[in-house]
């Protein structure tokens, strides 16, 4: 029983909520397709409700702990609520019904598999942000990892084998190495995983090559998932394989599983002091930074919309890792932050990405030319994103980047900032022509032809528009009102207001 | 213990016993109650054992003496918390695997035969059942050879020409192996004067002939790493594991050989004991090495085969050397990876073959590649193959996945992170062959004509005992708490 | 203690050793299989020498029996159970070998394997 928390069952049911959608899917009738479809979506929304309700008491600073098991002395499988796991549980929640919704309309054959492992994968994400121990944790994350699999691969072409094919690889030598980190500190940390505390191990219980060993197979096996280069390999042949939710969600809130593993190791099993006294923030720092740069310079290159989004995501966690890396207060405030941001901001893109697909049956952006009039309404919208990804204000983005830069400054690093300044330019560099081609270009544009009317008629969909209408009105408004309860800002001080005391 | 429970133990023994020897005269009377009663003596077996749940110390043993003559001189049974353990996962999946048989057999086996499979089956139940609780070396012999020669006649039960020869192979390195353990005891006792375990762990540290001692360890480690087919000596396993009738294999794949190998960790522990590793170590040390060589032979073996059976069988080989990796690490953490790791592996291998055996019998496929898009025909059999393939790769939450936290435990703990590496290494390997096969059925279009659009599944007298299976491996993960904390006492007393 | 007064130790074992090699060696199955019995028959030697005591008297108690004299009887009951087994693995390993023999007329291992490499590849 961690130190003041109160026992409550409540973290179990955004846990197992998700399994109403799986018992629709299996239990309803063949005849009522679609409302199998909506029970899946209330299954969802239903979950993101009771993860709403939690947010009071979790501002009040409680936290909630729910034993499921106990293996032996040390060793337990158990649900604990703290502001930073309620933070990550809130972003995907709502990524997830969200996600939902818009694949009621988007996924057109094989429902039933595609929406019984996103709510399986939905539940064992929950999980992962309740975990009390890293043990939890990883029997939450290596069911999330398999779970999605089918999500990626799910429009079965040779290109989507491909990618599931190399995902796999990718997973399972991410987990092995990871089972090893955790058998690891468990047995050189003195045989506790919990997260409770702000620093669990010390240089006094382990020796410095132990820790060492801990800490960067940790990195090594989270950092595949948080696509930190040189481990990215998966992730763009993974989200254009994948149908667009799916996608959103790898980008919004898978990768996001893996930084998120990060911060738990860096924040609640290190501890920030011991990491500055290991002195490994410099390697992570480093390899964040390259990341951060090739991942934009990568993304120059691609010509298929989907893949330019997928490099992208990979500079973008690498921002939250930098920001960890940091140590520093506003350093780590903005890398935390920047978790919710940026999957507010991909997963909106991705979703434009799909509407762009569905409607017009384009993928590269060469071809998409006039889109902007075609599809006026996910076009802005896709543009408010982008341009909230280079850290225009007002918006997320700018939040995100502003934070990150006025950390490094703390930290005393300047170069940070230049990183973080050439990324934004290579972010406009690659997301402009985006806009310019959708917008500024159209057929005929080099004879003298006027541009096409404006035409709403393609956009009737509703499913598929209140989400991504409603995530770029999101990055808007948390980018303008930060400090609204329930909001990055207000969970997100309190975690490091914790972690620096 | 007082009262009737304590004849409990042997009665577990011998009821399968009397029920392979009464077998003949049900046939003669009934030949279709033959399944059912000898399942029933199985139950009924098994509902003893539930009986004595609670009664078993963790940290200690109860002894039975066999026609109440004293030990040293009368024959005992030590049950203690692994060997009822061990008691009990050998009944349930005996049983499941002879409740699959019913409908299974009767396409393999010709009628006059079916009596004789049964008799062998539970013969072949009661042996193991037998060998993890005896007390005493002599008497484990005799159980060895009850269980060699059962499966040996298993085996070739069909009596069709490759069985016989894969039968006879086995035969060959099975028989030799058998007499090299009457030696090893010979020697044993020769050294000690004495065949009771208890009292051997008491004279195995005073006695002056060391090297017989050595001899002797060696001599009885070859001969069960034989039995139990730890690379080198697994040669006969592949052929007769595969050929034999698919709750055969079930058997043999899941409990005899896992049973084996746990006979060696019992031999270290329960006669050599921890006074006499010094002398002995070394041999210890080599079986290590093996078990290692076993777990990436296998593994790496089992993804170049193209039959199904035989990819299980080679899959097997990788995963003695996990339980050998396990107990070889001489701690209880390691130790107590091995007996949960024969436990998972038990279920998740006789799940896997009795899913070959669906397979075979609707379809007569054997081919890994003709298993593509078997999901639309065969839903559940893909589904229970699924979740066995979890556990074997040790994928949260099966149970798998906690007998490989301690295994890998065990070993970082006793400072050999090479062989943890190679614990791991060896679920990076069950994760190829087992994901490559996973794809084929729910993922890949099948050829044109092998599978039929409508479910046409096993029929469900097969189906209940595979998802009995499958569902168990997915118990014994997340009610793995149950069992731990008294495995790892038996586990810590065994080593004390 | 030298070798001479324990030479029924080392006849058990080169018995032993002559067993094993017919096992591995032969090509002929029927003579692995008397192989495996002399291997078997070793063993029992060594066994029933461990009990022996130089002009020991058969361990049965009786008027005038003087037990300090008997030879152990242990590894005789041993070797009982021990012939019991032999016999029917022996036996097993014969009716294997009739069908053996009906299956593919050979009783040569050579032939019997190559066959089976044959239907592998």
């Amino acid at each position: 029983m961690p130190e003041g928390a109160t026992k409550s069952v409540v973290p179990l049911f955004p846990v197992l909520l998700p399994w109403i959608s799986l018992l629709a899917i299996l239990l309803m009738p063949r005849k009522a397709p679609r409302l199998r479809l909506w029970l899946c979506f209330a299954g969802s929304a239903l979950t993101f409700l009771v993860v709403i309700l939690m947010l009071p008491g979790v501002l009040d600073g409680k936290t909630y702990y729910f034993k499921l098991a106990s293996i032996v002395e040390g060793l337990e499988i158990s649900l604990y609520v703290d502001t930073l796991g309620y933070y990550f549980a809130l972003v995907l929640a709502f990524m997830w019904m969200l996600a939902t919704l818009y694949s009621i309309s988007y996924i057109d054959h094989k429902h039933n598999r595609f929406f019984a492992f996103l709510a399986l994968c939905g539940s064992f994400l929950i999980g992962c942000a309740f975990s009390r121990n890293m043990f939890t944790y990883f029997i939450f994350y290596e069911m999330m990892t398999f779970g999605s699999y089918p999500l990626i691969i799910h429009e079965e072409t040779t290109m989507a084998r491909r990618a599931g094919y190399k995902y796999l690889v990718y997973a399972i030598a991410a987990g092995t190495v990871l089972f090893f980190a955790i058998i690891a500190n468990y047995f050189w940390g003195g045989g506790v995983l919990n997260f409770e505390k702000w620093g669990l191990l010390s240089l006094e219980t382990a020796s410095r090559a132990a820790l060492l060993t801990i800490f960067f197979t940790y990195i090594a096996g989270f950092g595949v998932k948080a696509a930190i280069m040189p481990l990215h390999g998966w992730v763009p042949d993974a989200h254009p394989a994948a149908p667009s939710p799916a996608s959103a969600l790898l980008s919004g809130v898978i990768l996001k599983a893996g930084a998120f593993g990060i911060m738990r190791v860096i924040f609640n099993l290190f501890g920030i002091g011991l990491m500055k006294e290991l002195g490994v923030h410099w390697v992570v720092a480093v390899f964040a930074c390259i990341t951060i740069v090739m991942a934009s310079v990568f993304a120059l290159t691609q010509d298929n919309l989907k893949r330019r989004l997928a490099y992208s995501s990979i500079g973008q966690v690498s921002y939250i890792i930098l920001g960890l890396a940091m140590v520093s207060r506003d350093g780590a405030l903005g890398g935390v932050m920047h978790l919710a941001h940026h999957a507010l901001m991909k997963a909106c893109l991705f979703l434009c990405a799909g509407v762009i697909l569905v409607k017009t049956g384009k993928k590269n952006i060469s071809e998409m030319r006039g889109i902007g009039y075609q599809l006026p309404v996910t076009m802005i919208c896709f543009s408010v994103c982008a341009l909230a990804m280079m850290g225009t204000p007002p918006s997320v983005g700018f939040i995100s980047k502003w934070l990150l830069g006025s950390g490094a400054m703390q930290a005393g690093l300047p170069v940070y900032v230049v990183i973080l300044l050439v990324s934004s330019l290579l972010n406009a560099a690659y997301f402009l022509p985006i806009i310019y081609t959708a917008f500024f270009r159209w057929e005929g544009d080099e004879e003298g032809a006027h541009h096409p009317k404006l035409d709403f008629s393609a956009e009737n969909d509703r499913l598929m528009m209140v989400p991504v209408v409603l995530l770029a009105l999101l990055v808007l408004v948390v980018g303008i009102w930060v400090t609204v309860p329930g909001f990055p800002y207000s969970l997100a001080s309190r975690v490091v207001n914790l972690v620096f005391p | 213990m007082s009262g009737a429970f304590k004849h409990l133990p042997i009665m577990m023994i011998t009821l399968p016993m009397l029920g392979a020897a009464l077998m003949p005269f049900v046939s003669y009377l009934r030949r279709e109650a033959v399944p059912w009663v000898s399942a029933l003596f199985l139950v009924v077996s098994g509902v003893l054992g539930l009986l004595l749940a609670g009664r078993i110390p963790p940290d200690g043993c109860v002894g039975y003496r066999l026609g109440g003559w004293e030990p040293p001189f009368g024959i005992e049974l030590k049950v203690d918390f692994a060997g009822y353990f061990l008691m009990m996962v050998v009944c349930g999946i005996s049983l499941l695997a002879l409740l699959y048989s019913r409908l299974y057999i009767i396409r393999e086996v010709e009628g006059g035969k079916i009596t004789a499979y049964y008799v062998l089956f539970l013969l072949l139940s009661a042996s193991m059942m037998g060998f993890v609780v005896t007390g005493d070396i002599f008497n484990l012999f005799v159980f060895m050879e009850i269980l060699a020669i059962s499966s040996y006649a298993l085996v070739a039960v069909t009596g069709n020409r490759n069985a016989v020869r894969a039968a006879f192979k086995y035969l060959l390195m099975g028989a030799p192996s058998s007499i090299m353990v009457l030696l090893g005891i010979g020697l044993l006792y020769s050294a000690t004067g004495t065949l009771n375990m208890a009292d051997l762990a008491a004279r195995v540290g005073e006695t002056g002939y060391r090297e017989v001692l050595i001899a002797s360890f060696a001599v009885l480690v070859l001969a069960f790493m034989v039995k139990a087919a730890i690379f080198p000596l697994h040669l006969w396993l592949p052929d007769a594991h595969s050929i034999a009738p698919s709750p055969m294999s079930a058997m043999l794949s899941g409990l005899v050989v896992a049973v084996s190998a746990f006979a060696i960790a019992r031999i270290a522990f329960s006669v050599f004991t921890v006074h006499s590793w010094g002398v002995v170590g070394t041999t210890l040390d080599a079986l290590a090495a093996a078990g290692a060589a076993a777990v990436l032979f296998g593994g790496i073996m089992a993804i170049y085969q193209r039959d199904f059976k035989m990819m299980i069988a080679y899959s097997t080989i990788s995963h003695m050397g996990y339980i050998v990796l396990g107990f070889t690490a001489l701690n209880p953490e390691g130790l107590t990876g091995a007996v949960y790791h024969v436990l998972d592996h038990g279920i998740a291998k006789a799940c896997l073959f009795l899913c070959a055996g669906n397979f075979i019998y609707r379809k007569g496929y054997r081919r890994i590649d003709q298993l593509k898009g078997a999901w639309r025909e065969m839903p559940w059999t893909c589904f229970a193959f699924a979740l066995a393939a979890w556990s074997v790769i040790g994928l949260p939450p099966s149970a798998g996945f906690i007998s490989k936290w301690y295994l890998v435990y065990g070993n970082v703990k006793a400072d050999r992170v090479p062989y943890a590496v190679v614990l791991l290494i060896g679920a990076i390997l069950a994760a190829v062959y087992c994901f490559r096969i996973i794809y084929y059925m729910f993922f890949q279009p099948g050829e044109e004509g092998a599978w039929r659009d409508q479910v046409m599944d096993a029929p469900a007298g097969m189906l209940a005992p595979t998802w009995a299976l499958s569902l168990a491996t997915l118990f014994f993960g997340v009610f793995s708490y149950l069992f731990l904390d008294s495995l790892l006492k038996a586990a810590a007393s065994l080593l004390a | 203690m030298n070798l001479w007064h324990n030479f029924h130790y080392a006849v058990a074992m080169v018995l032993f050793c002559i067993g094993l090699y017919t096992v591995i060696m032969r090509r002929n199955i029927i003579k692995k299989i008397i192989g495996l019995n002399v291997m078997e028959t070793s063993v029992f030697l060594f066994l029933v020498s461990i009990g022996y005591r130089k002009g020991g008297i058969a361990p049965i108690h009786g008027p005038g029996a003087d037990p300090s004299r008997m030879v152990n009887p242990l590894p005789q009951a041993l070797i009982l159970t021990g012939i019991v087994v032999a016999v029917s693995v022996t036996a097993l390993a014969l009716s294997l070998v009739i069908l053996l023999y009906r299956q593919f007329g050979t009783l040569d291992v050579s032939r019997l394997f190559r066959e089976e490499e044959e239907e592998a590849g």
